[in-house]
């Protein structure tokens, strides 16, 4: 088998809380394959945020290691945990987490112009038609819907072409149309970039629509299996 | 990350936070102002003084002294060839307009000066009519009268005077001339006329205090390096603590110059001063800025900004609005500059300042950079350590920094601040002081504010009106920005009416009565022949407690054998090296005047040796005691004298008082003039005086009353400028204030929001938020005026040694007038927030 994208290797997380401790992650294994995308399906606080923040080097694990590409991230400094995400993972954000005082275009064009991509803005432009907001580049966030916000927060995710993308509750601030509306716009750009999908979500819908969906209770996966029958909206 | 994304980051990081930054801007731009104005009036005179220093001194070369120049001197200017040399002497005298109707006509003391044909070299007379004044002047019966001569007088141009008892026509009016530069009091108006009509005046007597100036101009062939040799030459030629002073061009009024060296110092204070407080208001929006953007900055880590990236651009983001506020600072400064010509009309010579001041704006935008930066670090510190999980977790807070880094911090700053004193100050005392004063007055602020708003914050527990308990309350919560408006706007309480309370202080002292049984006139240049005659006249004119002694004049030559040139050499520049260089005034006397006490030894116990008695101060000076021998130079006869008793003088009484007095006797045969004060009635004076001009006319009255005034009055001006600082320093302060509001405001819009969402009132959140800054303002102006009064009694009982006296209607007005502009500020700043629809600050989290 191929080297995995991502691996967990006994990923165990607790918080202090009250008197006690909280043991949100306990031991977590888990490989996922390039290309592949995976539901981390759970109830609020079942430590599915924490799961991708561990992922993405946010923060660090009590014990265990997260492997991205096969690299230990443990041992990484915070600047190169940086560089790590500035060209291997893009996120989406249940609250979408555009910056206010950027127009659209702009969001879009930050994490290119970090990178330095050549044609940072000839992309950011294609990528906002992807979305279908070309029209609205230079609005800023508050000028536009909610709907719109995720999509350009899905412009922005994709804009460096990352290996991975991590969403956290993409749909969770936005009504079932919309939401589905903006499921359709991040299936078609996973597929078309082939890109490592991780997303979190306390809904069974949204997490019907990748090929693979993991159960997280009390800091452990107690499920894991694939659908036989898939929506093609994600995959 | 490349430059140009720092830079496109950097303006896309101003947008939404303009208003905030604006104020981030205007914080510095205050005292940026000040110090381009303070430094740009030192350096400007400084250059103007340099740049026509020829004119200013009328002459490539100036000996000064109070005798004549000594032939040998004179041979030595007259050999160097081509050389042209002419003279000028100065002295104060009273002139007086014909008697009229069998009565003396009115009088005035004047300074009158004497110029020899070819004066000025440099630089031109103003006269009207505008003829050559050298024509003017012509003959020795001709005088040129400054305007004010002829009002006091109530003559014109071509009307006559009596200067020394003789006639004189006035040839014309004396509008400016090149060396003359009021910045001390003057005695009088200007009365020119030429040598020969000063010998006419017959006023040199013995004791007359007259300034002699010889002035020289070199062909235009002569280099700088030959100025230069003839200057040396004299000054060896003359001797080091002769009182003779030998300055070329070049040196360019090197006296004046270190007096406004000194002033800009203290003023370059000053202006600091306004500038730190911009830095902690700086400091403020910057927290509050950053505390806004916290959630922006995770993201930015989020996609992949290394801290040190996140921490660059805010860095350079604080800098590029430093040079913002600086550059806007710097202009406003100049425009300060522009009109103070026309403010200072009266002391600075027209043409003298250039407003354009590089290494002034140099040295503002430097420092308003340098203290924005600085003032910047403390906050941008938690840029680096915002957590990219923030992005996930609402509920994240920043690390917060180690102890050792807080101190270090703390250390910088510090620091910097020390180094901005001492660039200001230019003296490493002086900016050491500086900042170990601003650190114990900020720490007892900071502490008294602290310990005032917890107080208050619980008194908001007890009952009372909701805005009333809401708004204590709110003075105490976790994140409330106003210790450091407290600190600001109690610092500038302090300046402003520290200021203003001293030159009440002075005023009040000034203007008081006299102490009963004080001399209101001096009488000074009687001739021993004269005194029977004017003395009689005083008692005529009712004048009581008439007194009078003889005078000396003499030269130090000598203490315990080591010639004074010797001493003066090794002595610092200023009081020590004065007190041995100055021309001396002795007495005789039997007994001491009763305001005199003998602190040590005793009064002329010794009849073997010639006595003298030195006030104790004095002899400090000197560096002599009890035992010491002074060799004087009288007029060329040399006298031993023997220190044998050292006294204190309460000089406050106003009486005639000597720092040398010396045993009768012990000066015998030496020539002398009599000095002589009495009490005025204050309608007899004038007559007095007229009389005087008329019968004694070489004898000058000198009138208490006058001179106080004049010293109140060149006070005034001073305490104008420092005021006008003061102002700055206030400005500053409430520009903080503003910005500290404006900062939480945006932070309790929330609580706004919720409150009218509750049922709150406008009118009753803007109550709330009156109140809170109401106490803040009431906070500042207690405790500054605390130390404006401490400020004011330290300069006034130490530094002037009068009294101080507590003025409630200042103070008070000071602590209201602090108290209402914070609560102003408070509602002027959150206005926006009070307007706002309470869901659009409830939708915005």
């Amino acid at each position: 088998m191929a080297q995995p994208r991502i691996q967990l290797r006994r990923l165990s997380k607790s918080f202090r809380s009250g008197g006690g401790t909280l043991s949100v992650l306990d031991g977590v294994d888990l490989d996922i394959a390039a290309g592949e995308s995976v539901a981390v399906l759970g109830p609020s606080g079942s430590g599915k945020s924490t799961l991708l923040a561990l992922i993405a080097g946010l923060d660090r694990p009590d014990s265990g290691e997260v492997r991205i590409d096969g690299r230990a991230i443990e041992r990484l400094s915070e600047d190169e945990l940086a560089l790590l995400r500035r060209h291997t993972i893009g996120f989406v954000f249940q609250s979408f987490q555009l910056l206010a005082n950027m127009t659209a275009r702009e969001n879009v064009l930050l994490p290119l112009e970090l990178i330095e991509a050549p044609d940072a803005g000839r992309r950011a432009d294609d990528l906002l038609a992807l979305v279908g907001l070309a029209d609205r580049a230079e609005h800023y966030p508050a000028q536009l819907s909610g709907g719109e916000q995720q999509r350009v927060a899905l412009a922005r995710a994709f804009a460096t072409r990352p290996p991975i993308l991590l969403a956290d509750e993409p749909t969770g601030n936005l009504d079932r149309a919309t939401g589905e509306r903006v499921l359709a716009v991040l299936g078609d750009l996973r597929r078309r970039f082939g890109t490592t999908l991780v997303l979190v979500t306390h809904d069974a819908a949204v997490a019907a629509l990748t090929e693979r969906r993991l159960n997280l209770s009390d800091g452990r996966l107690v499920a894991d299996g694939a659908r036989p029958a898939l929506s093609d909206s994600v995959r | 990350m490349k430059t140009s994304l720092y830079l496109k980051s950097l303006a896309r990081e101003s947008r939404g936070s303009r208003a905030r930054l604006a104020f981030f801007a205007a914080c510095l731009s205050v005292g940026v102002a000040a110090i381009v104005a303070v430094a740009g009036l030192a350096d400007g005179l400084d250059q103007g003084i340099r740049s026509e220093a020829r004119r200013l001194r009328a002459g490539d070369l100036m000996v000064a002294g109070r005798q004549p120049l000594p032939p040998a001197a004179r041979q030595r200017l007259v050999a160097q060839p081509g050389l042209e040399l002419t003279e000028t002497r100065e002295l104060a005298t009273l002139v007086a307009a014909p008697p009229a109707g069998g009565k003396p006509g009115p009088s005035v003391l004047v300074e009158l000066k004497a110029v020899g044909s070819g004066y000025p070299f440099y630089g031109r007379l103003e006269v009207e009519p505008a003829r050559p004044p050298g024509e003017l002047l012509a003959g020795n019966d001709t005088v040129l009268a400054a305007p004010e001569v002829l009002r006091r007088l109530g003559l014109r141009p071509g009307d006559e005077l009596l200067v020394g008892g003789e006639p004189f026509r006035i040839a014309g009016r004396l509008v400016a001339e090149p060396d003359r530069i009021a910045i001390g009091p003057s005695v009088g108006p200007r009365l020119m006329t030429s040598l020969a009509g000063l010998e006419r005046a017959g006023l040199e007597q013995f004791g007359s205090r007259v300034s002699y100036r010889t002035l020289a101009k070199l062909p235009a062939s002569g280099g700088q390096g030959e100025l230069e040799r003839l200057r040396d030459e004299l000054t060896e030629l003359l001797g080091e603590g002769t009182g003779w002073r030998v300055e070329s061009y070049a040196d360019a009024l090197p006296n004046l110059r270190r007096g406004l060296e000194r002033l800009e110092s203290y003023l370059g204070l000053v202006a600091l001063l306004s500038l730190l407080l911009g830095g902690v208001g700086v400091a403020q929006t910057t927290r509050a800025w950053l505390a806004d953007r916290m959630p922006a900055i995770a993201v930015l880590r989020c996609i992949g900004m290394r801290p040190r990236e996140v921490t660059t651009l805010y860095l350079l983001t604080a800098a590029a609005l430093g040079l913002a506020g600086s550059l806007v600072g710097a202009a406003a400064g100049l425009a300060v500059l522009a009109v103070l010509p026309r403010l200072l009309a009266d002391l600075v010579p027209a043409g003298l300042l250039e407003v354009w001041q590089p290494a002034a704006v140099a040295r503002g935008i430097g420092l308003g950079l340098a203290i924005a930066v600085l003032f910047t670090l403390g906050p941008l510190d938690a840029v680096r350590r915002v957590p990219a999980l923030g992005v996930l977790r609402r509920d994240v807070e920043p690390v917060l920094p180690p102890r050792w880094l807080r101190l270090a911090l703390a250390g910088v700053v510090t620091a910097g601040v020390a180094a901005a004193a001492i660039v200001q100050s230019r003296s490493l005392t002086d900016g050491l002081l500086f900042t170990g004063g601003l650190a114990v007055a900020a720490g007892v602020l900071t502490g008294s504010a602290l310990v005032v708003i917890a107080a208050t914050g619980r008194l908001g527990s007890r009952a009372g009106p909701i805005w009333l308990r809401h708004g204590l309350k709110a003075l105490g919560r976790p994140g409330a920005s106003t210790v450091g408006a407290a600190v600001a706007l109690g610092v500038g309480v302090v300046m402003v009416l520290g200021v203003l309370l001293v030159e009440r202080g002075l005023n009040q002292e000034l203007r008081a009565e006299l102490p009963s049984g004080a001399p209101t006139a001096f009488f000074i240049d009687i001739q021993p022949a004269q005194w029977p005659g004017v003395g009689r006249l005083l008692a005529d004119q009712g004048a009581r407690s008439i007194d009078s002694v003889p005078v000396v004049t003499a030269r130090l030559s000598a203490i315990d054998g080591t010639p004074v040139a010797e001493l003066a050499a090794q002595a610092e520049p200023g009081e020590g090296r004065w007190a041995l260089t100055r021309e001396q005034r002795l007495t005789f006397l039997d007994e001491l005047p009763s305001d005199n006490r003998v602190v040590a030894g005793s009064l002329w116990g010794d009849a073997a040796t010639a006595e003298a008695s030195l006030e104790q101060e004095f002899a400090s000076e000197l560096g002599v005691g009890l035992g010491s021998r002074l060799e004087f130079d009288l007029q060329g006869v040399p006298v031993e004298l023997t220190v044998t008793s050292l006294r204190s003088v309460d000089w406050r009484t106003f009486g005639i008082n000597f720092f040398i007095v010396a045993e009768p006797g012990a000066l015998a045969g030496a020539p002398y003039y009599r000095l002589a004060t009495a009490r005025l009635p204050p309608a007899a004076e004038a007559p007095v005086q007229d009389r005087l001009a008329a019968d004694y006319p070489n004898v000058v009255l000198l009138r208490i009353r006058e001179l106080l005034e004049k010293v109140a009055a060149i006070f005034g001006r001073l305490a104008a400028a420092v005021g006008w600082l003061g102002g700055f320093t206030v400005v500053a302060g409430t520009v903080i204030l503003a910005g500290a509001v404006s900062a939480s405001a945006a932070r309790r819009g929330r609580e706004i929001a919720l409150l009218k969402t509750l049922g709150m009132k406008r009118a009753t959140v803007a109550a709330r938020f009156a109140v809170e800054y109401a106490v803040v303002g009431a906070l500042a102006g207690v405790i500054g005026a605390a130390g404006a009064n401490l400020l004011a009694w330290t300069v006034l009982t130490r530094g002037f040694e009068v009294g101080w006296s507590l003025r409630p209607g200042a103070t008070a007005a000071a602590v209201a007038a602090s108290t209402l502009l914070a609560a102003a500020t408070a509602v002027a700043a959150g206005w926006r927030a009070l307007g706002q629809r309470p869901l659009a600050a409830l939708k915005a989290d």
